[in-house]
């Protein structure tokens, strides 16, 4: 009882900085119908950064986010800029070949300055842990958790107090109306993918410190946060939350009480039943936004 | 002249919708669009609020050209446009809605004059303030559009057909309001496929066919013309 317990506990802990992952790309998704596909790579990419600048530069994990969010979120805008604002037609489709295209550019480019060795973000948060109860937990699952809901809590803040807020969520539902209330809505697409790559960042440090990482373990990563977006909802914010804590509890709880083995085709066969049932997913809509 | 369009051209990737388009709006005037489908009458709307850039030609507000200019730009000097298909932000309240049509002004004080003018105005927005806008019925939402695009007092207000998925009873209420928007002081640009209503209400009648203008004149002039009935059957306007 006590494993499956210890199951659920690091299922949510780990769920959170699943959904930090997720949550850029369900909002990238949101509002401008953009597939990113190279959001996995992006994350890879930010565990590199965090790797270089704690190995390199013997920086704080949590302190280097200072540097890396702004950094990827400069990122964000000029990919775009450079590859998304140039898509005028069947930008849904045409987005996953671009963004595939830039994941795989970020793969070689990590390859060659960083080869294909496994590599573990490491620090004292990786490696030390506190007991609670029976349990042990180690800090930076904890930490992770606690940057997740902080940034989280930070982008719904964003989102839903401030007017750079409601210019994203009147793009997300209805692109034209939010146009002709003066609302410009390419800047706040381009800044949209920018806090998106920028999460990817934070969910990258989170992602490296407690998994070992190749640049090429974007791979797996983009399909578990597809399934997520999928699971929730594609754009929606709330339903991401739900599905990453959901993905990573049940593959957790199937670890223990099953196999590691059988983990992920318990979790889709999840999201199957639930597209059966809901094929909007979880808290997603069946309209689709309005042009 | 209030608006003035000198032979806009201007269309999609399928090739131009409007070609050389002459078309003057009074001040003060109500001025309705009228045409078959395909005439190019959202269009003219479009290239107006900028939401389309013309290819050629100009466009001329208070004697400025603003042909090309963004829609936010276009807001800014005093155009307001409410589109064909309902455009409320479903999940957000009347009230944020309706806020949201100041979207740019910094001025708190001033965003509350203004709600509470159209708040007066318009009774359905204090009374359904904090339900969903996609609660309301179709008619009740065309009021609330026509509460935004207020909210910032535009000079010239662009209505791309306002009667459309209304019932008569609705579509009267709706035409009530945009008298009483005109009586107000603004100039209206009505597109509209319901011949007889829109006209009924304009002052002003503009017939446009196969993207280009082929009657001007006062509405009264338009719906007695002996040719628009035919028009309207598929034939074309002998003479024009």
């Amino acid at each position: 009882m006590s494993l499956i317990l210890d199951a659920v506990i690091t299922g949510i802990l780990t769920g959170g900085v699943y959904a930090l992952m997720a949550s850029g790309l369900t909002l990238v998704f949101g509002v401008m119908d953009i597939i990113n596909i190279a959001q996995g790579a992006l994350v890879i990419l930010g565990a590199y950064l965090s790797f270089v600048l704690q190995q390199q530069f013997h920086l704080d994990l949590f302190l280097g986010l200072v540097i890396t969010l702004p950094a990827m979120f400069i990122l964000g805008v000029i990919i775009y800029v450079l590859f998304i604002r140039p898509l005028k037609h069947d930008r849904t489709m045409l987005s996953i070949l671009v963004t595939f295209a830039i994941a795989l550019i970020i793969e070689g480019v990590l390859t060659i300055v960083f080869h294909t060795n496994t590599r573990q973000i490491q620090s004292p948060y990786v490696t030390q842990s506190f007991q609670i109860g029976d349990f042990y937990l180690s800090y930076i699952y904890v930490f992770g958790f606690l940057l997740s809901a902080v940034l989280l809590g930070a982008l719904y803040l964003l989102l839903y107090r401030t007017k750079f807020g409601q210019g994203l969520r009147a793009s997300m539902q209805n692109r034209t109306a939010a146009e002709l209330i003066g609302i410009n809505v390419d800047r706040v697409s381009a800044y949209t993918f920018g806090i998106g790559v920028a999460l990817a960042a934070a969910g990258g440090m989170a992602f490296g410190a407690t998994t070992a990482f190749v640049p090429g373990s974007h791979y797996d990563l983009i399909s578990r946060l597809l399934a997520i977006i999928v699971f929730a909802g594609m754009g929606s914010l709330g339903g991401a939350l739900i599905a990453a804590e959901a993905m990573l509890i049940v593959e957790n709880v199937t670890a223990v009480v099953w196999s590691p083995v059988w983990s992920s085709t318990v979790f889709f066969v999840l999201l199957v039943a639930i597209l059966i049932l809901r094929p909007q997913g979880l808290l997603g809509k069946l309209e689709g936004r309005k042009q | 002249m209030l608006l003035e369009l000198r032979n806009v051209v201007a269309g999609y990737d399928g090739g131009d919708v409007l070609k050389g388009v002459n078309l003057p709006v009074l001040e003060g005037s109500i001025t309705c669009i009228v045409g078959p489908n395909g005439a190019g009458k959202s269009t003219v709307l479009r290239a107006v609020s900028g939401l389309l850039r013309p290819r050629v030609g100009e466009i001329l507000f208070e004697g400025r050209n603003i042909a090309g200019m963004s829609p936010r730009h276009v807001l800014e000097l005093g155009i307001a446009q409410v589109p064909q298909n309902h455009s409320l932000f479903n999940d957000m309240t009347v009230r944020e809605n309706v806020r949201l049509g100041a979207f740019l002004l910094n001025d708190h004080a001033q965003v509350n004059r203004a709600l509470a003018y159209v708040e007066d105005l318009f009774p359905i927005v204090r009374e359904r303030a904090h339900d969903k806008a996609g609660s309301l019925s179709g008619g009740q939402q065309r009021l609330v559009e026509f509460a935004r695009c207020l909210m910032l007092n535009p000079k010239l207000i662009l209505l791309d057909e306002p009667s459309m998925g209304l019932d008569p009873r609705t579509l009267k209420a709706v035409f009530d309001t945009i008298s009483v928007m005109h009586a107000s002081g603004r100039t209206i640009l009505l597109v509209e496929q319901n011949v007889k209503t829109g006209l009924g209400a304009a002052s002003h009648g503009v017939v446009m066919e196969s993207g280009r203008v082929r009657l001007i004149g006062t509405s009264g002039e338009i719906l007695h013309h002996p040719e628009i009935g035919r028009l309207y059957l598929g034939g074309a306007l002998a003479g024009a």
